[in-house]
């Protein structure tokens, strides 16, 4: 397995470099700002990082008012605090006022395995998608999270972007093909295709790989940017490989799986799809990697998923 | 100070405002009455007065800002804003039309001089809070108004923004309360009782003072004294009468929203008329 990292960490050095590039970039936290790899930040522009405590709906607002002056505002905090508890202000004061406010959910998933389902996040991407004009981010390897962040800074909008908490293999090049709202290609093959976003891109990548290895040709996609949504690259992997299996740690409902159907339902082409995530449930909880197995998310699983797809 | 004349040219002004909310009302044959009309002193005051604004440069960046966080009583922000000369008062009469520049609660990229998209109560005044930090970290001298409704201080984000704009130390903000004492319920005290009103904000780190609503004199001294207190945000409980100015309407809890027939109008506009006379006395 190559290097991993932090997902936080890197996320703070990349909002470093955002940081020096841009002098309008502040940083918001909830009494989050240590967990979320904001030290640096604070540390390097400490006129530029402000405290509220833990006011999880108040903060979304005043970061609206603060980008209505010309700031780059990155709220960060742990994810379902920033998305489902002040939801209406993200979509009111963020998403109808189209305000310039970057919105980070960190140990999103259930990668607060053991803190259970007032922590853990798996409707995060379901809510930020509903909302008009938001651009919605889940990198698949640390690399990819500096791409997002840094794209995420050079758009004008509002954005969330969703990061997990255990550390990530890192699998990209440093100069590998990035583009908003564009899907990539990772492994071209003709038998199937496996779509993976976020945190679970990674075991996705090891099943492909091990897939390969038994003779079955997978295609694998990562998806970076969930909403605006790559349909293009669906659309081509359903027509020359009929099957297709998406990865996530989402609710199913409202997730990648919903909507890469949504895709191909709306655009009349069939494929059979298999929707890897979780489905009407409040999750469990107990060590990350465990949990991740109760609900068939380990590649091994994956592996077996794509099999009985396979038929 | 104001010199009499100048007293008299603010009501004046403010007779205007609220005879744009009539129209208003005229068009779309419904709306959020009482409020517009509870607040019309205020606004006008604000636009006519106090902010520095130019509604030929209603993007300029030391400008003041000004948030209706009691999004509702919108249609005296519509008035105000036509009545400075942001647009055309014919504008007005689309209100209530499909697609209208003027929705029920106001939209920042509809209409020039709309500063934030209000209505969902309890936002206001974290936004107003942002743009108070964000122009004092800019180095701005320029001021941040808001109204809210008394009613509207039962939403417990508003008291999260209170906190933080006191430990912000946020003195560039100035907040009207507009105590009506009546929401669509009832008496507001009886639904959601926010007393001891005064106590509570300076127990938040407020700069505090309690006027008259309608008292023009009291409104300028109270903006044009702020901050009440160096370093901490200032607000004003400014007591006022629901739908003032139409008589069979003030101070009736049915009238938060009015769904107007002919003859209301019409009686609405026989009191305006009393008042207009009385001002050119």
């Amino acid at each position: 397995m190559s290097e991993s990292k932090d997902p936080r960490q890197t996320f703070g050095e990349a909002l470093v470099e955002v940081g020096a590039k841009y002098s309008n970039t502040v940083a918001i936290s909830a009494d989050s700002s240590g967990g979320s790899g904001m030290t640096p930040f604070k540390e390097k522009f400490p006129d530029r990082h402000l405290e509220f405590g833990i006011m999880e709906q108040g903060v979304i607002g005043f970061a609206s008012g603060l980008a209505t002056t010309g700031k780059i505002p990155f709220v960060v905090a742990i994810a379902p605090f920033v998305t489902a508890r002040p939801f209406e202000m993200f979509r009111n004061d963020l998403g109808y006022m189209r305000q310039n406010v970057k919105v980070v959910g960190r140990c999103a998933g259930i990668s607060y395995s053991d803190l259970g389902p007032t922590h853990q996040s798996l409707d995060d991407v379901a809510l930020t998608r509903t909302i008009p004009g938001v651009t919605v981010l889940n990198p698949g390897d640390p690399v990819e999270i500096k791409k997002v962040v840094h794209a995420a800074a050079d758009i004008t909008g509002p954005c969330y972007i969703k990061i997990g908490k255990e550390k990530m293999p890192v699998l990209f090049e440093e100069d590998y093909p990035f583009e908003l709202g564009k899907g990539v290609m990772v492994r071209d093959g003709k038998d199937v295709t496996v779509i993976a976003t976020g945190t679970l891109f990674s075991k996705a990548h090891t099943a492909a790989w091990e897939l390969a290895k038994e003779g079955i040709d997978v295609r694998l996609i990562d998806i970076h940017t969930l909403k605006p949504f790559d349909k293009d690259i669906v659309l081509k992997a359903a027509n020359e490989t009929g099957k297709i299996v998406t990865v996530e740690e989402h609710y199913l409902a409202g997730g990648l799986g919903s909507i890469v159907c949504e895709t191909l339902a709306c655009e009349g082409v069939f494929a059979k799809v298999k929707m890897i995530g979780i489905d009407d449930q409040f999750a469990s909880n107990g060590p990350y990697e465990d949990l991740l197995g109760l609900y068939g998310m380990q590649p091994e699983q994956i592996r077996k998923t794509v099999k009985e797809l396979l038929g | 100070m104001l010199t009499p004349q100048e007293t008299k040219n603010l009501e004046k002004t403010t007779q205007q405002v609220r005879k744009n909310v009539l129209r208003e009302i005229k068009a779309g044959r419904m709306g959020h009455i009482g409020g517009a009309l509870s607040i019309a002193e205020i606004i006008t005051v604000l636009y006519f007065r106090i902010m520095n604004i130019d509604p030929k440069k209603p993007g300029m960046c030391d400008r003041d800002r000004f948030v209706l966080s009691a999004g509702h009583k919108c249609l005296a922000l519509y008035a105000v804003l036509a009545e400075r000369g942001f647009f055309d008062h014919a504008v007005l009469d689309t209100y209530g039309s499909l697609g209208s520049k003027l929705p029920g609660h106001p939209d920042m990229h509809k209409l020039p001089g709309i500063e934030s998209n209000t209505g969902a109560l309890g936002h206001g005044l974290s936004i107003a809070g942002g743009m108070a930090m964000g122009l004092k970290m800019d180095g701005l001298g320029s001021k941040v108004y808001v109204i809210m409704g008394d009613g509207e201080l039962a939403e417990g984000s508003n008291w999260e923004a209170a906190s933080a704009s006191s430990h912000h130390k946020l003195d560039n903000m100035l907040v009207f309360v507009d105590r009506n004492r009546l929401q669509i319920s009832g008496r507001t005290v009886a639904v959601m009782s926010y007393e001891p009103l005064e106590e509570r904000w300076r127990s938040f780190g407020w700069g505090t003072r309690v006027i008259d609503g309608h008292d023009i004199g009291a409104i300028v001294k109270s903006a044009e004294e702020f901050p009440f207190e160096k370093g901490k945000p200032s607000v004003v409980i400014a007591n006022t009468i629901k739908s003032k100015g139409i008589s069979f309407a003030e101070g009736r809890v049915d009238f938060h929203y009015w769904k107007a027939n002919e003859e209301e109008i019409r009686q609405a506009q026989e009191d305006f008329a009393v008042i207009d006379r009385r001002l050119e006395e």
